[in-house]
Order: C-alpha cells, then structure tokens, then sequence
C-alpha cells in the first residue's frame, strides 16, 4: 500500500539521465571533442619523429630536450617570477578589499566598489592588453618583468577577490565579537580569529591568482619587452619557428602543473565545505 | 539589601536613528540586577531583550540613558575592557582551535600567566564535565558538548557577569531541562552573577531568582517567578506566562480588598483587587486553569459554584486542558489530571460544576 503511494513520486524525483536513450553516446562524443585534441597532444609529445604528426616510436627526447633548452628555462623562471609576485600582490590587496566590502558596513559606493573590482573579469582581455600597453607606453614606464607583473596583478586581482570574499560572507560575526568579549583587542581579534578563519580563502584565491598568471598569452604578448618573456608566449613564438614535439611536451608540462595547482585548490576548498563555520 | 551588580538607568536604544528605517529597541528602561542573582530577561523575539544583553556587553551603544557596572559607568569601555563574557545563542565557538584553546582564550588575551592558564582551563573544563574532549575540535562535538564548552569559555576569565543569549534554544528538550539545572548549578557553585535571555517562559521560571518580563522595548514587570506568575501586574504579563482565562467585567462594589464585579446582565463574580479600582470601573479578571476545581456530582450549588458544560478537550499526557461553557457567553479554560486507569473524568458535552475560590480570581489594571 505505502509502497504504491511512494513509488510514483520517487521515481519522479531520482529518475536516471541513462533513461534517456543515446545520451550515453553524445556524452562520450562531446567528451572526446573536448579531451581529444589535448590527448593528441600529450600523445605526439612522446613521438621519436622531427615531425610532430608523423609517429616512429616512442622516445622522451623532447622533454630532455625541453629541459635543457635555455630560452625554455628563462620563460619558465620569467613566468614563476611573475606569477609569484602577481599572486602576492593581488592576493593581499583582494583580501583588504574583501574585508572592507564584507566588514566595512554600510558606506556610499559600496555597490560600485563591488562592479569595479569584479569588472575585470568582463572586459575582453585584448581590450586590457592594448590599453595596458598604450598606458604603460604613455607614461614611459619601461620596467621589463615590472612592467608583466603589474600588469598580472591587476587581472589577477578580482579571481583572488572572489574565494575570499565568498569566505568572508560566510563567516559569523559572532565569532569576531567573542573574541572581542574575551578581551582581545582588535588587532588580536584580526590575528587569532579572522585570519585563521579566512585562510581557506585567501589559499584559494592565491592559487587561483597563481594558475591565471601562469597561463595569460594575450596581455603578456603586449606587455612584455625583450628579455622579459613568459612561458605561454615563448611557446607560441616557438611555434611560429616550426612545430617539433618539443612544444608538445613543454604544453604537457604546462598542463600537468595547472592541473596540480587546481587540484590543490578544489581539495582546499573541498576541505572548507566540510568544516563549515558555524 | 544585596550589592547591585548592574544598575540600568533609563537606557533607550534606537537602530538606525534619524532614516526611515529607525527602530526603537528599548524606550528608557531602568532596572537593577543584584550581584551573584540568577536574573532573567524573558520576552517575545523583538522585545528588546538581547538589545539590552548587547548594550551590557558593549556589542551596541545606548542611544540615552546609562548602564552601571558595579557603581561604575561602562559607556566608554569596549567590550574587551568589559568585565563581562557572553555565551551566544549558537556558541561562537572558534573552530579552527581544539576545546581548551577555545576555554584558554580569554585568559591569554588577559596575559595570564601559562601555569595559571592551564590550571584555570582544567578546573573550568572539569566544572562543565568535558575534561576528557579537551583536545576535539568543536566541529567533533555534539550541541549540548558545545554548548557546555562556550559556558566553559564564558566562565575561565571569572567574568564579574556572565551573559547569556538564549544559550539552550538551539538544544533539544530532554538536554535542554538538563542544562536548565546544570545552568542553576553552575550559577550557585561559582556566585557570578547570570543575566539570562529568554523567550521560554518555562525556563525562566525554573532557573531564575528575579525575572523581568519585557515588551516592546519596554519593562512590564519585574519580580520572583512566583510574583511573575501569581500577582501579574498587566494582561501583557498574565497572558506571556502560563495559561490564564480573562474575564472582562464592571466593578458594582468594593468592600477592603474584595471588589465584586459584573460579568453579564446575571452574573456577578467576587475577585481580589491590588490595585484601587471604584463601582464602574471596567476591568479585567485573571485565573489560572489549576485553580479551578471541577465536581461531576451535583453536590450543593454553593456561591462560588457555577454549573457549566464541556466544549473541547485538549489531551496532554500527564494532564488535559478542559472548555467549559458556564453560559452567558462566558467559557473557562480549566485543569484537570486523568484518574488512575488513566481516563480522563470529563468527556465532551458532560455538565459539571465549576468552583473556584474568589481569592483565585484576580483583577488586573486595565
């Protein structure tokens, strides 16, 4: 009887995707046109030919020659300068922005502060690049990797700002004011309490930041004087130079580190679900 | 006349002040709380009674008025230089510390001496009976394990007063009649004095020494829960606590503390009156359910017996809240226990008889 009543509406509520007929087949479909290309990849990076898509055995040539390639080695070191210092920076001035949106009460142009700083993400990146570079250009600024990293800091800034400011929205304050109410001072409050409490967030932010400035082409391109280029537009002049496998296996390279730095980020996160602040 | 702990002296409280979203809170209350009392602030949500537990701690600014800490004037002391700690309603607990870091807070912040923290931390811990979780996180902790670590916390700076914001609303029954006695406990084992916030106002009348009822941003009443629940000065107070029938009727006479009153074109009750009502006064009689006892025999039809008949019954285990139709368009709500095997006396529709005694009945001012 109970089970004649319930079964209807259960059945209506976890009804299986796999009922629909062929969606198993455009799903692997729609896999394969998203994976397949950067399996290629990966695949013709191991390939012994000088040529990229003719395969003739199996080799790691190319990574050792990759790793041995000095120009390979300076784009790298030039992309984990920029990248660290953009991250630092963007990260810290994301998260003095997020305590004042989140903390700060009730002030005029809240809303707007909230637009400019998430802005970034909307604006088409090409349109960054040239009036970075028209700007950098009309006040004669000319720092080589100061000029990449300034520029990273400010595209970084509202992929920092988000995590952490989603943190902070989450967090009670009750927590700040017994803190208070235990006689610790303000500074003590944001030491002890709400830095410890917000460091999921800014990791994530930080990360996020990291992985963003590894990989930005187009703004780079523009920015980047002689001497100063990262990894992501060396790759490209290499390919304008003729394709070997040596950028197939730079690329997987590449690729593997952002899929770690994400890694790192979904388990931070992750964590941060499940130990909800109450 | 004990010490005064706290002494509040025409505190208004205004939200927003000046917009059109300006809420007052509290309109110039005055009380004084007693040092080492269990005391009581009992109200409906949006009385102003956490408003005024904020205003204590130092979370808020009054907007008039002035709150006394033992004789001294509080206004210009953060909280942190408040000798007062708060439980909060849903514990605040910090949960990136284990139990005792969290009970150890306070007294670090005071610079306390290491020895004496870890001291303090094992008695305090062992007062609330947690000594074993010391080293869990809070997220590992039960409600009410949680709740006995934010009073732990409360407690290790030896507050001068301990405030409390509805700490036991977020438990389940049985733990939270439980705790209602730990609380009691506790409050008496280490003589701080315990300011209390309520909406229950079973739990005020279990713990508390002193109550006062709040509304509206206004005190209606303050007294022992006894006080508060038997000579209610206002219908506000009598209808919060407990279960009452009103009665609305014309004083016809007085005579010492007896009043007699009109009730319909031929029914006249006699009540006490505290107040000084005169002959055409129109007035409000109060009585409790419990005081009414009902006889199913029709024994002799005294003065203070009415006959009636029973509308509705409302069950509840150990005891049944009973309609009775007197006529006249006047219905009582009355108390009656089941008998022994458990049937209740009483069924729907039955005619009984009514009595209760004229120093039962009370008028309250209008």
């Amino acid at each position: 009887m109970s089970d004649q009543l319930t079964r209807p509406s259960s059945k209506r509520k976890i009804l299986p995707v796999g009922h629909y007929r062929g969606l198993g087949l455009w799903n692997a479909a729609f896999l394969i046109f998203l994976y397949m290309p950067i399996a290629v990849l990966i695949f013709y990076s191991f390939n012994d030919n000088r040529m990229v898509m003719i395969w003739s055995g199996f080799s790691i040539d190319w990574y050792i020659k990759a790793f041995n390639n000095v120009a390979i080695q300076d784009a790298v070191l030039n992309s984990l300068i920029v990248a660290f210092f953009a991250t630092v920076i963007s990260t810290a001035i994301a998260t003095i922005g997020a305590l004042v949106l989140a903390r700060g009460g009730n002030f005029r142009g809240k809303t707007m502060s909230l637009g400019l700083i998430t802005l970034p993400l909307m604006v088409p990146e090409i349109v960054t690049a040239v009036a970075m570079l028209i700007f950098f250009a009309a006040i004669g600024i000319n720092w080589g990797l100061g000029n990449v990293i300034i520029a990273h800091v400010t595209f970084c800034i509202p992929f920092a700002f988000m995590p952490i400011r989603a943190r902070l929205e989450g967090m009670d304050t009750s927590m700040e004011q017994a803190s208070r109410d235990l006689y610790a001072s303000e500074w003590e409050t944001f030491r002890y309490i709400t830095v410890p409490l917000l460091m999921p967030g800014i990791i994530a932010g930080a990360m996020l930041a990291f992985v963003i400035s590894m990989d930005d082409f187009i703004i780079t391109l523009m920015v980047s004087g002689a001497g100063s280029t990262t990894l992501p537009v060396y790759i490209y002049s290499m390919i304008r130079r003729g394709l070997t496998p040596e950028i197939n296996a730079v690329s997987t390279l590449l690729l593997l580190f952002s899929i770690t730095i994400v890694t790192a980020y979904w388990i931070v996160s992750n964590k941060t679900r499940t130990e909800t602040v109450h | 006349m004990a010490t005064a702990a706290i002494n509040i002296h025409g505190v208004s409280k205004v939200y927003n002040p000046g917009s059109p979203q300006a809420v007052q809170a509290l309109d110039t209350v005055s009380l004084t709380i007693h040092d080492n009392e269990f005391f009581t602030l009992l109200g409906p949500s949006g009385c102003g009674k956490t408003t005024l537990l904020r205003l204590i701690a130092g979370f808020e600014q009054v907007t008039g008025g002035e709150i006394l800490l033992f004789e001294e004037g509080i206004e210009n002391l953060e909280p942190s230089q408040r000798p007062v700690n708060t439980v909060f309603q849903h514990y605040a607990l910090f949960p990136h510390m284990t139990v005792a870091q969290n009970v150890a807070y306070g007294l670090e912040r005071l610079k306390k001496p290491k020895d004496e923290i870890r001291l303090t931390v094992d008695r305090v811990l062992s007062l609330v009976k947690l000594t074993e979780l010391a080293n869990r996180r809070p997220s590992q902790m039960s409600g009410g394990q949680q709740q006995r670590v934010a009073l732990a916390r409360a407690l290790a700076p030896s507050p001068k007063v301990l405030l409390l914001d509805e700490p036991l609303s977020a438990l389940d029954l049985k733990l939270r009649q439980a705790m209602r006695e730990e609380l009691k406990q506790l409050q008496k084992e280490t003589g701080i004095t315990f300011v209390f916030v309520t909406h229950d106002q079973e739990e005020a009348l279990a713990m508390s020494d002193r109550i006062a009822v709040m509304s509206n941003g206004e005190v209606q009443q303050i007294g022992s829960p006894t006080e508060i629940y038997e000579h209610p000065v206002n219908r506000f107070v009598a209808d919060f606590i407990g279960d009452t029938n009103f009665i609305d009727g014309e004083i016809i006479s007085v005579k010492d503390d007896l009043v007699s009153c009109r009730i319909s074109a031929n029914t006249v009750f006699e009540a006490e009156d505290s107040g000084n009502h005169k002959p055409g006064d129109q007035v409000t009689l109060f009585l409790r359910p419990e005081k009414i006892t009902l006889t199913s025999d029709a024994q002799i039809v005294n003065g203070e017996s009415h006959a009636g008949k029973v509308t509705n019954i409302i069950y509840l285990g150990n005891q049944a809240l009973l309609s009775v139709d007197l006529g006249n368009d006047i219905e009582l709500t009355a108390q009656t226990r089941p008998r022994e095997d458990g049937n209740l006396p009483f069924a729907v529709g039955d005619s009984l008889l009514v009595e209760f005694s004229k120093r039962a009945l009370r008028v309250l001012a209008k």
